[in-house]
């Protein structure tokens, strides 16, 4: 295999969640004559695995943050050459994310927020107890994933009005709606009629990413 | 081949064989035995739990003499609150819901609560909530505490002075956002301090401290701070800590309690900091996941509880509601799977109250 020990070094240089540590992986790799894509795939790879880890509560938001950070550093140094490439650069997709109206809890859709940041995706946040048509107005400005979440049996409701104001304004077919939250599960999700629904945050990044990748 | 009526997590109704049942049983111990790296329920144990789940009668129970304390938190709430907080929508006095409880109910203990139910909010009313300890310590008999959620996640944007550090994060910023974790823990420990040694003063016999680390490892290190000082300074108040998850959820990742990195801490773990700390009652929490069945869940919390409980050198009181210790998440969470889990969490996990 060519670059085998590049490829160990990328590997456990992210695992660490060091950043100072995975820019000079990154560096090595580069100078061996590795090519960016593949740097960046090696990379992502690896993200997955702090994924696992992160969900086994081995390693924990800042960890993943930090290897993020690296990996956006690393898609920063090799850009050019991506952009030469097949723009791996580009975002995969454009997530509007909130806890919907009248629901105050903040901690997994943040972490959600996150995950899906750190695989690729542009991220706008709107925090909690966000307004209904809020998530309309984000999907008319160009989002093409929406993400909500609920703690609470009696807010999850207004995932499914959301979706019904999705299909009144005709921009249902432009978005994909993921549904997670500890009350909600993949039968409710059904009944509503959304796309995606995530058990946990890395569970929803995976799904998200493979559809991205369609 | 026979059918068993038995719930999802979602409090869903379903039937399933015993095959199907004891699957389940088997997947939901080796999630929890992998997860926390503890020893998983043997055959006898899981076999026990299915005739739990099994049983037709409606409602179970625990053999006479086998019964545990019954300690309470969210005080009059689960009256006064709507179906939105897990109440009844049934409104009453605060000095009603006590005496209702002990004297109706059969509450071991019982507590009295702000409507919010958090630490920050109980400041500025904080004269007022002595007043009312006082008159109701008057009237009640059996052991009355004042109950509030630590809640750090107050004391964050949008609701308080430091900066998010899930909004920190998300830009990268991860050293100011531990900083700002660090800075707000310090705030929830100094609000402990000011707002317990306060009602212990006002004639409180102990303090109820719920949902410890809900806003993640520096939440769960200024609660155990703030009981830290409370201990100290109260030497004889009662003090329960209830935790909030079956594991610490690690926002900031390094904060310590005493030299110990507490995220990540499983119930087996954090038994022990909240002993070191002062408590006299520990609430261990294991939450349901709704898309598994009641037996799945089951399985899995009895797995955590049972080795907290096998560790821990104080007393273990077993978080049982809606959403935790396998009990389904609904508005109102059926009396059938209640009662299942409850005499399971009693009889396998060998907890000292619920």
């Amino acid at each position: 295999m060519a670059f085998e020990s590049e490829t160990k070094k990328l590997q456990d240089a992210l695992i660490s969640c060091k950043v100072p540590d995975i820019g000079k992986a990154v560096n090595e790799a580069h100078e061996a004559g590795m090519p960016a894509d593949e740097i960046i795939n090696v990379l992502g790879a690896a993200m997955s695995d702090v994924g696992v880890l992160f969900e086994r509560g081995k390693l924990f938001l800042p960890h993943v943050l930090s290897a993020a950070a690296g990996m956006k550093n690393a898609m920063s140094t090799l850009d050019e050459e991506l952009k030469a490439g097949a723009g791996s650069s580009q975002a995969k997709g454009t997530v509007v994310m909130g806890t919907v109206e009248g629901d105050v809890h903040d901690i997994g859709k943040s972490i959600c927020s996150t995950m899906l940041q750190c695989a690729g995706f542009e991220v706008h946040d709107l925090g909690r107890d966000v307004p209904l048509k809020n998530f309309s107005d984000e999907v008319k400005g160009g989002c093409n994933y929406c993400g909500m979440s609920a703690l609470m049996t009696t807010t999850m409701t207004g995932m499914k009005v959301v979706i019904e104001n999705f299909k009144a304004e005709g921009i249902r077919d432009k978005v994909i709606v993921m549904v997670g939250g500890a009350p909600v599960t993949q039968a409710y999700a059904d009944k509503i009629g959304a796309d995606l629904y995530g058990e946990s945050a890395s569970e929803t990044t995976k799904k998200a990413s493979a559809i991205a990748s369609d | 081949m026979t059918e068993y009526y038995t719930r999802m997590g979602d409090g869903k109704r379903v039937t399933m064989t015993k095959e199907q049942i004891m699957n389940d049983l088997q997947a939901g111990t080796a999630d929890a035995a992998d997860m926390a790296g503890i020893p998983s329920l043997n055959a006898n144990e899981l076999e026990h739990i299915a005739e739990i789940i099994m049983c037709q009668d409606r409602v179970v129970g625990v053999s006479p003499g086998n019964e545990v304390i019954l300690s309470y938190d969210i005080g009059q709430l689960d009256f006064t609150g709507d179906n939105g907080n897990s109440g009844n929508g049934v409104d009453m006095g605060r000095l009603e819901a006590a005496l209702l409880h002990e004297r109706a109910l059969g509450a071991d203990t019982f507590e009295l609560a702000h409507s919010d139910y958090s630490i920050k909010p109980v400041k500025p009313v904080i004269s007022m909530e002595m007043q009312t300890m006082e008159e109701i310590q008057a009237e009640v008999v059996a052991p009355f505490f004042y109950g509030a959620m630590p809640n750090q996640g107050l004391y964050y944007a949008p609701d308080g002075p430091y900066g998010n550090p899930a909004d920190l994060m998300r830009e990268f910023k991860i050293e100011e956002s531990m900083q700002q974790s660090e800075l707000a823990s310090a705030h929830v420990t100094r609000d402990i301090e000011y707002v317990a040694t306060r009602l212990q003063a006002a004639g409180s016999d102990g303090f109820n401290f719920d949902t410890t680390g809900s806003a993640g490892d520096a939440d769960c290190v200024g609660t155990l701070n703030g009981v830290k000082l409370l201990r100290e300074q109260c030497p004889e108040a009662y003090i329960q800590v209830g935790f909030a998850g079956e594991s610490i959820m690690g926002i900031h990742g390094s904060i310590e309690f005493e030299g110990q990195v507490v995220a990540g801490m499983y119930p087996h773990q954090y038994v022990h900091i909240a002993e070191q700390a002062g408590a006299n009652v520990v609430g261990t929490v294991v939450n349901t996941n709704t898309s598994k069945s009641l037996a799945f869940n089951i399985a899995r919390a009895v797995t955590f509880i049972k080795e907290s409980v096998k560790t821990s050198n104080i007393p273990v009181h077993a978080d049982m509601g809606m959403g935790v210790g396998g009990i389904p998440m609904c508005e109102t969470p059926p009396i059938d799977a209640v009662s299942r889990a409850s005499k399971a969490m009693v009889e396998i996990a060998g907890v000292d109250g619920i």
